[in-house]
């Protein structure tokens, strides 16, 4: 008979970034049962669910309750950053181990986290080593007020310095602000080349709206003269924005296919998490996470992300960067990096001279 | 306005952990190591390149003067206090190496890094600040010839704005400090005088 192990899920299921984390949620259930589907599995996993509803600071004592009501060692959950910063400790308290599959900022590495989705040397690195040869290194960096805004702003303003470019301003949203006039007047009145854009949810598309009509007022703003730039946009949030993406670009380590499978990077990490989840309970016959920690960096894993492998140091997974220009409801991939990137979460390897090594050239039209 | 710091660049740079094996020790070097650094433990001595390391964290608990190869309070790089104890005699050691920032066992993965930055900034304010004392206690010392440079001149029968106005051609003329124009009138009035003693002598 199959073992039975309980899992915590720790997603949101409505507030401001219910789209992402709805993605999330979707991706964790289809690995749990994608687990349950396979008789080579000698476990099945059983779901032990709780929402925080977008609220950042009902994740510790949810976290908490999962571990201490129930079986639960592992808590595949978070999208924010302060959420799983409220979600650390108590992860330290009980022993437990989070698996966080969404993009973010990097200078980080917790013992009690495996991280399975991209940190700044995966996607803010390779979106602007894209960008700044084909456009200019001139920047407007954008971002909601709090911490993923700020620190993949920070990193921005040093990687766009050393391409030779100048950050022509850097201004941030209240979480949910969808007032965007101001910002959009700046940009018209600053001309940068490129614009980045770490607003998430409905700032997000408030602001990628009104930019579609300064385009269509003035062909400068238009996407082939002047993109948008998201490390964290999903194809789930496309519909929300009626087309004002068109032609802008992303980053990410996958991209859907529009033909079954995950419908974004972060529904395949979460779906990723499970299945590593289950391949090193079955290796290391528990799922004690004093016991797993050391077999994370031991083998190369089979997810929808590809074949991904683990920085047993770190905690934080090799991953593929894609480039992709926002078509219809897909992202049409540009540019891939060769192979997976090595994790850097410190950005302690990120060297300007090899990173900018050939000098930024504008497009002349 | 202060200059915003760039990325900082810890990967490669060396730490030494001064402790026992130990679980604080073992966390420490795990969390250098994904921070991207080097680090050993050591314990009781220093390995003897040890003045090369960029960073050192000691432990308060345990350690003592004589295991540091440089004097108390003098390590040549920015040092890290691993506090359990707080004893008053052992945070009084750990002040007595001027430790630029510290850390409280048990040690874990929180509090690394913050701590890397602010023991390197706070060590390169202190270099800084002995650069810029050095600097002024030199002017201060040739002040001191400025004054005995005047003086001299007032003896040959100069007012005090006549001097000064001397001291400032002869400065301008040889294209030198005030500072370097009074050494200089200084060292030619003692060859002079050296000269005339042994003209009297032969």
């Amino acid at each position: 008979m199959r073992k039975r192990v309980e899992i915590g899920l720790l997603f949101s299921r409505s507030g401001d970034y219910a789209l992402l984390s709805g993605a999330s949620y979707a991706g964790a259930l289809a690995g749990i049962q994608a687990v349950n589907a396979d008789p080579a599995r000698g476990i099945e996993f059983a779901a032990v669910e709780r929402d925080p509803a977008g609220h950042t600071e009902r994740y510790g004592p949810l976290c908490g309750q999962i571990l201490r009501e129930s079986a639960a060692r592992h808590v595949i959950g978070c999208t924010t950053s302060w959420s799983r910063k409220e979600a650390i400790p108590v992860l330290e308290r009980h022993g437990g181990m989070l698996w966080y599959a969404a993009p973010y900022e990097g200078f980080e590495a917790s013992e009690r986290v495996v991280y399975l989705h991209a940190c700044p040397n995966q996607h803010v690195l390779p979106l602007l080593s894209y960008v700044a040869p084909r456009w200019g290194a001139d920047a407007v960096l954008l971002g909601s007020n709090y911490v993923w805004g700020w620190e993949v702003n920070r990193v921005a303003r040093d990687l766009v310095t050393d391409a030779g470019g100048r950050v022509l301003a850097e201004r941030y949203l209240a979480l949910g602000d969808t007032d965007v006039s101001r910002l959009i007047e700046e940009i018209r009145a600053t001309r940068p080349s490129f614009i980045l854009n770490n607003l998430i949810g409905a700032s997000s598309y408030a602001f990628l709206k009104a930019y579609a009509a300064l385009g269509r007022a003035d062909a400068g703003f238009l996407p082939v003269e002047c993109p948008v730039l998201s490390c964290d946009l999903m194809e789930p949030e496309l519909a929300a924005l009626d087309g004002a993406g068109e032609g802008h670009l992303v980053v990410g380590p996958f991209f859907a296919n529009g033909a079954g499978g995950p419908g974004s990077s972060m529904e395949a990490a979460a779906h990723a998490s499970v299945l590593l989840l289950a391949d090193l309970i079955e290796a290391a016959g528990t799922d004690d996470p004093d016991a797993i920690a050391p077999l994370l960096g031991s083998r190369a894993f089979a997810t929808p992300l590809g074949e991904i492998r683990i920085d047993g140091q770190t905690h934080h997974s090799s991953l593929p960067a894609l480039v992709g220009r926002i078509e219809g409801d897909k992202f049409r991939e540009v540019w891939r990096s060769e192979g997976a990137l090595a994790p850097d979460p410190y950005l302690s390897r990120y060297d300007p001279r090899a990173a900018w090594s050939r000098p930024a050239l504008r497009v002349v039209s | 306005m202060r200059r915003r710091r760039p990325i900082p660049h810890l990967g490669g740079a060396r730490a030494l952990v001064l402790h026992r094996l130990h679980a604080d020790a073992s966390a420490l070097l795990r969390q250098l190591g994904a921070i991207g650094l080097n680090a050993d433990s050591a314990w009781p001595d220093l390995p003897a390149d040890a003045a090369l390391a960029d960073f050192v964290f000691l432990d308060a608990d345990r350690a003592a003067d004589a295991q540091l190869p440089w004097p108390p309070g003098e390590a040549p790089m920015p040092v890290v206090a691993l506090i359990g104890a707080e004893a008053p005699g052992r945070v009084e050691w750990a002040l007595n190496q001027r430790a630029d920032a510290h850390l409280v066992k048990p040690i874990g993965n929180a509090g690394v890094y913050s701590a890397l930055l602010i023991a390197r900034q706070r060590w390169e304010e202190r270099q800084a600040l002995h650069r810029e004392i050095a600097g002024l206690k030199a002017q201060l010392a040739e002040r001191r010839t400025v004054v005995r440079a005047m003086l001299a001149l007032s003896d040959e029968g100069m007012s005090e704005a006549e001097a000064y106005s001397e001291l400032r051609r002869q400065a301008m003329d040889a294209r030198v400090t005030v500072e370097d124009a009074a050494a200089r009138l200084l060292e030619a009035r003692a060859d002079k005088g050296g000269a005339r003693e042994r003209t009297r002598r032969s």
